[in-house]
Parts: structure tokens; sequence; C-alpha cells
């Protein structure tokens, strides 16, 4: 995989997440840090930083970007969400607005 | 994690940031000015796009939304005050492009402010009912630029002085020009309408104005069309390449209005080069361009047509009334027909083959040939001559082409009836005397002239056309009878049965016959009475022709081919040498003025003279005589001698044949008032005369004084009775 197609999505425990630009752009926060004009910081990088988002659910939101890519292509499954996890996980949502 | 699920739900802050730092609001909001400040100064690399959207996402959510927005607003509007200052310094030239470069700056500022703020746009923004912040952006430079006193001004002339250029030939800044009017568009429609538009259309008409005043001064029309159709391109193609696609149709609309619609009458009238000079010269380009032009204004094509129209009548009137041109009918018809298609190829090639345009063309036809009431003739004496001599070895579609032109003439006529009637004594003689080109043609004319004006009108002609079918089978079985063996030293005979009725023939009495063709008739009419009974058979002897052999002087043999009148006539002088009129009068009982031409065109043409006339002079008098021209002479073995007859009507004829219509159009009327007022019952006069009128107009226009005489007549005839109560009003009477 080029570097180019690839972005690092960090979490608050420092634990680093590469995944897919097409994937990561399901978040519409991520995908306008990516494609803003200006030259942030995360667009020279190629690496984002979640300092409020915790290792568990930074990886069960790795997990739904791809899941939501395949259900967008057609490929109806479920997506298990533990119970224990929900709360924090729609409180990820919303901030990655996704 | 869609998107239902989130909305229901009250986020609450994270746990660890319940006890809010009370200088927190101002901290984070700092950061962000800062990082707003940095960007507007190109210098966001080094910003972290997630720590500045989660200082924002994290104030909206400590409900301090309302501190943020106004920031917002604070900091971006001192940047713009930045802005406008360096723009109003630029000097002159530098002005647009500063302002452009200032623009885009804004603009790309504008797109990161609002990705970081996306939180608060996405949720603070709507339920305070805040102006979203690209929209804010774009008013606080709307409010801080664009109508900053100093700018609006200077953008305005500075932009209005750049098109006049333009329009004077100087090559300018398209790109920048299409920069400009694209942020005018994106402030909204009201800015760009306001604040350009509409001082740029007020601009151009004052500019339109003044140069088309002055080009009319100096030019021709067709000159200044030409100048008016670049304008009007220049400025749809200056639209085009930067203004917005709406402006067209009003930039446009004050081209039209300044250049053609105020100027059109002095246009079309001008002396020389104005559209009657146009249509004399067929100026089709500068015709077509007229078209376009006044196509795009009110009453403009109107105008074109009106013109037009009136000068084809006064030019057709001029054409069908000068006596000159009434000469030769068959030069007056074919002038017509010029006339006609000079008109057609100008409405096909430059009023794009305009429906209006073809109608107006064509009820100017019909006006002004039927100025003049010898045109039916007229038509058909150029059918006779095209039919005889004129289509020989023409090819079938071009002989297709000059009857269908012939027939467009005849469906301008209003007197049809007076054509037909025209039509059938010349294809009579036509036929009788074996002239005819060709047989297809004048069938294909009858075909035309039957769709035209249906059955009843041809069924006479096409009864001519089987007559001579029959006559000739009636010819190969009279010599292939026992009554022809014994004549078969005798003179040839060919003889065609005309039905009455058919034939545009007279009962006139029949000339005295020499002897030896008076034996061939008679057996001809015992034949043909023996295998049709009950039938009549009278000689139009004022019809035929013959084929003579001749002797003269030194031996000299001829064959000369002459009507059955000068037969009689020549065969008189078999006998004697000399003879006065009044013996060949007597001896011939030929009518008088008929004699005075026959003998005319024995005695008086040169090169065909086989007979001297005593005193030589023009005319036949009562007390010439004449004798056998024994010198006559001609280099070919057959002459023919054409009966002196006058192509054209002359007057006496005019009238007779006029007479004879009017005869024919009585019945015609009665029957038309018969069938009105069988199916209406009660009619009152004036409707009488409408609907007669109406059904009679294919064929002429009745007089509505003919007409009622015939209702006059009709009720003597006891068909029809007026009404006791309202004499206005007729009763059919069962």
């Amino acid at each position: 995989m080029k570097k180019e197609d690839t972005v690092k999505l960090i979490s608050s425990e420092g634990f680093e997440f590469v995944v897919d630009k097409t994937a990561a752009m399901v978040s519409h926060t991520i995908r306008n840090m990516l494609t803003s004009p200006g030259s942030f910081s995360e667009t020279q990088h190629g690496e984002v930083t979640f300092p409020e988002i915790s290792t568990l659910i930074l990886e069960k939101i790795c997990q739904y970007f791809y899941w939501h890519l395949q259900y967008a292509s057609g490929k109806e499954t479920e997506f298990h969400i533990e119970p224990e996890i929900t709360l924090e996980l729609m409180m990820a949502a919303n901030y990655l607005h996704t | 994690m869609s998107s239902q699920k989130k909305r229901n739900f009250k986020i609450e802050a994270f746990k660890h940031r319940v006890e809010v730092d009370p200088k927190y609001a101002e901290k984070t909001w700092k950061i962000l000015e800062h990082a707003i400040h940095e960007i507007y100064n190109h210098n966001a690399s080094g910003l972290s796009f997630e720590e500045l959207y989660r200082n924002a996402y994290n104030m909206v959510l400590h409900k301090y939304g309302e501190k943020l927005y106004a920031g917002l607003v604070t900091t971006m509007t001192w940047h713009l005050r930045e802005m406008s200052k360096s723009i109003e310094a630029a000097p002159g030239d530098l002005f647009l492009e500063e302002l452009n470069r200032k623009w885009a700056d804004h603009n790309k500022a504008l797109q990161m402010i609002r990705d970081i703020l996306m939180y608060m746009d996405r949720t603070f923004v709507p339920t305070s009912h805040k102006t979203p912040v690209h929209e804010l952006g774009l008013n606080l430079w709307r409010d801080n630029i664009i109508h900053y006193s100093k700018i609006q001004t200077r953008l305005v002339s500075t932009l209005l002085e750049l098109i006049l250029k333009e329009r004077t030939g100087e090559v300018i800044n398209r790109g920048l020009m299409r920069n400009i009017s694209k942020m005018l568009m994106d402030l909204g429609p009201s800015v760009y309408q306001e604040d350009f538009e509409k001082p740029f259309l007020e601009v151009s008409a004052s500019f339109y104005s003044g140069e088309s005043q002055q080009f009319i001064e100096c030019c021709d029309c067709g000159e200044y069309l030409k100048k008016a159709e670049r304008r009007l391109n220049e400025e749809m193609e200056r639209v085009s390449q930067y203004l917005d696609a709406k402006t067209e149709t009003k930039i446009t609309h004050v081209v039209e209005k300044e250049m053609i619609a105020n100027h059109m009458q002095r246009l079309v009238h001008m002396e020389n080069s104005g559209l009657v000079n146009m249509l004399v010269n067929d100026k089709y380009d500068d015709l077509s361009r007229m078209y376009n032009l006044f196509r795009r204004v009110p009453e403009g094509l109107s105008t074109i047509r009106d013109v037009m129209t009136s000068h084809l009548r006064e030019t057709g009137k001029q054409l069908v009334t000068d006596p000159d041109k009434l000469r030769d009918p068959v030069d007056f018809v074919q002038r017509l027909l010029n006339e006609k298609d000079k008109h057609d190829k100008i409405v096909s090639s430059a009023f794009n083959n305009d429906k209006t345009f073809q109608n107006a063309l064509n009820s100017s036809f019909e006006y002004f040939i039927n100025l003049n009431n010898r045109s039916p003739e007229f038509i058909s004496l150029y059918v006779d001559d095209k039919l005889r001599k004129g289509l020989k070895g023409v090819s079938e579609e071009d002989v297709e082409i000059v009857l269908d032109k012939v027939m467009m003439l005849f469906r301008y006529l209003q007197e049809k009836d007076v054509f037909e009637k025209y039509y059938k004594q010349h294809l009579a003689k036509r036929l009788l005397s074996g002239k005819t080109v060709s047989d297809d043609a004048e069938r294909s004319l009858i075909v035309k002239l039957k769709t035209e004006c249906g059955y009843q009108f041809t069924s006479k002609l096409e009864g001519m056309f089987t007559d001579m079918k029959t006559s000739q089978d009636t010819m190969q079985g009279f010599y292939a009878s026992q009554a022809a063996l014994d004549i078969a030293d005798g003179p040839t005979l060919a003889v065609q049965v005309l039905t009455t009725g058919s034939w545009p023939t007279q009962l006139i009495a029949p000339c005295k016959l020499p002897l030896e063709i008076l034996g061939v008739c008679e057996r001809f009419r015992t034949y043909y009475l023996g295998t049709h009974t009950g039938r009549r058979l009278a000689w139009q002897t004022n019809m035929g022709t013959a084929d003579l052999k001749a002797t003269f002087g030194k031996n000299q043999k001829h064959e000369l081919n002459v009507s059955t009148y000068q037969m009689c006539i020549l065969m008189l002088f078999n006998s004697s040498d000399r003879l006065t009129y009044k013996e060949i009068e007597q001896a011939t009982e030929i009518p008088a003025p008929d004699l005075k031409r026959c003998l005319q065109s024995l005695a008086c043409v040169k090169g065909k003279n086989v007979l001297i006339k005593d005193p030589m002079s023009k005319d036949i008098a009562e007390d010439d005589s004449f004798n056998v021209n024994d010198k006559f002479s001609s280099k070919f073995f057959k002459v023919k001698i054409g009966t002196v007859v006058a192509q054209k009507e002359s007057e006496p004829e005019k009238q007779e044949t006029r007479q004879r219509v009017d005869e024919d159009r009585k019945p015609q009327i009665e029957a038309a008032i018969v069938r009105i007022m069988k199916s209406r019952r009660v009619l009152d006069h004036n409707n009488i005369v409408a609907e007669v009128t109406k059904q009679l107009q294919s064929r002429f226009l009745p007089n509505p004084v003919v007409i009622k005489k015939r209702i006059e007549s009709l009720i003597e005839r006891e068909f029809l009775e007026r009404d006791k109560a309202d004499r206005k009003l007729y009763r059919y009477l069962a």
C-alpha cells in the first residue's frame, strides 16, 4: 500500500492504526482534515492524533469504517457493538461526524 | 452510528471535563483566534486540524457557541478591513488584480475556517438560527469590501471602463474580468445585478444609442446592419466569456432596442440602400441579416413584411398594367414567373422560408395578378405557347417544373372559370391542329387542374382527349370499311368527331367545300351514322387543316399545309386564273372576317404568297382580285401557310368571351343559391351573398349585384320567396 493512500490514526494511548484514506474518509471530520485547502499538519504528515479517543473505541471505529464501505457496496451484514462501549462509541461518532 | 441515533441523545461532556475551568473558554478561543490569524497570513501549515476542530467542538459542547461565533465575526471583519485598506491603496490598473487576489485569499481562508468550525456549523448554527460560516464569510466580504463606499464606486467604474475599452477595440484581461464577475455572482444574484449588471446595462444603452446615431448618419442600410450584427455578436461573446449567462438576454435586448428597434423605420426606408433596394438587387446576405436582426425585436418582421408587400404590390401593379408589357402575353407571364421566382428565392434563402412571408408574397401576387382582367387569358396563352413549342426537347422534369409554376399562377387567379374558358379554346386548337408537343405534358397539367379544382372543372377537358382518341379509331375503321374502297384515289380525309359540349365550338354554317372533298365527307357521314345510330354530324370547317399538292409556273412542286378555308379558296384556282374577292366569297361562303384573314395570309405574307393580290397592299378590300403567283418559290418542299390570327383576342372577341363567361356563371350562382337555401330554409340577403361567395371562391369571385339578380330570378321562378314580415329574409320553397 502506498503511503499517500493511507492515514495513521493515533489513539489517546498512542496506539497507531493505519487505514486506507477511503475508509477513514467515511468520517466527515477526517475527510475535512485531509482535504481542507490549507496545508494543516495532518495533511502534511498523514497522521491524526485523537487525544480524547481510547484505543478500544478507535479500533471499533476503524472496523466500522471498513464495514461501512462494504455495506455501501451491497454487502449487508450486521455490525456488532458491545453494549458496554456504546456510549463512548457514540460520543466519538458525534465528534467524528460519522 | 447513523445520524438518527445521535440526534435523540443529549451528548454530555467527557467526565474529566465536568469541572469547567472558568478561563477555559477564553483560553480555547485564543487558540482558535490565533489559528484564524495564521490562516489569513498563509501560515497554516503548522496548525493541527484535529486540535482546532476539537477545541471548537468542545467550545460548542460547553455552550460557548455564541462566544465562538461572535469571535469569528470580529476576527474575520478585522481581517477584511485590513484587506480593504490594501485594495483601496492599490494604484489604478492594479486595483482589480489586488481585489481578485484578496478575494482568492479570503475564499481559501474561509474554506479552512469553515472546515475547522464544522461542528459549530453543524449544531450551533441551525439551532440558534445564525448564518452558516461560508455564507457569513461572503456576507462580511460583501459588506466590508464590495459595499465599502470607496471600493464600490471604483469597482463599478473600473469594470465599465474596461468593457468600454474592449468595445472600442482594446484587448483587456478577460480572465480577471471573469473572476471578478464570478465573485459578484458568488455573493448572490442581487449583488451582481445591483452592483454591476444594472449600471452595465445603462451604460451600454447610452453607448449604443450614441453609436447607432453615428452609424445611421454615415452608413447605408446594409453596412449599418453589418455593424449592428457584429455588435450583437460581440456582446453575446462577452457574456459567454466573462459575465453571467442570464445577462445575455438583457444586454442583447439593450443592443436590439438601441440599434435596431429605434431605427427600424429609417433603416427599412433608407433611400438607395433600404429594403426595397435589397429586394430589387437580390442582396440575399443583407436581406438575411436584416431578417435575423429584425426578428429579435417586436414588430421587426412585420415591418419588413409590410414594406415588402407594398413594394411587391407596387411593382406588380406596374407590371400588369403597363400597356407596353401587355403586348406579348407569353412575355407577360414569363415576367410574372420571373418575379415570383425572384421573391421565392429571397424568401427561401434570406427569410428562412418564413411562412408569414410566403403568405405575404402570395397575397401580393394574388392582389396584382387580378388587377388585370386579362391575366387568365394570358396565362392560358403562356401554357399554349409552352405546349406548342416551348417545351420541345425539354426533359420531363423540366416540363413538370414549368407546369407547376403555371399552376401556382393559376392559384392566384380569382376568375378561374375565365381561365378555364380560354384554356379550353387553346387546348382545342392545339389538339385539332396536332400541335401539342407532348400528350404527357397536357395530361399532367389536366391532372394538376383536377387536384386543384375538382373533377367538374376538368371533365370537359378530359372529354376532349377522349374524343381525339376515339376519332383515331373511327378513322381506322372508316378506311378499313367498304365505304373507303371506292374513294381510294380521292383525297385522304381525317375526321375528328367532337362531342358537342366538351369543345368550345360555336355552331357556324359550314362553308361550301370543294366537290372532291364533299364526296369523301358524305361517305364518312354515311359510315359514321351507320355505326353510331341517333347521332348528328355537323362539319366545323373553320377548324380543320389540309395538305395540298400544288404545281407552280416552272414546274415547281410544293406541298402546301393550309387551313380548310384556305384549301377551299385555293381549290377554286384549279378552274380559274383570276378571281375577285366577291367571287371567292360567293363560291366558298366563308364568313367575311375569316375570309379576309385567309386571303391575307395567302397573298400578303412574304415568302408564302402563293396568290397575288391586285392591287398590292397590306389589307384585303372587297374589290380586290387575286390570281395564282406563278413565280412562287420556296427553299422547302413543304410550305406551311399560317393563318393571320391574332394570338391575343381582339377587343370584340374579348367582350364576347366575357359575355359567355358571365352567362356560364349564372347557372352556377343559381345552383349555389339553391344549395344553400335548401339546407338553410330561411336566410337573409347578406348571408346568402356571403355564402355564395364562399362556395364559388375557388372558381371566381361573384359580383353581389349579379347574385342579387339571380335571387330575383329564382323568386320569379318560385324557388324562393321573400318573407312577408321581413323583406330581407328569403324562404326556400320546396
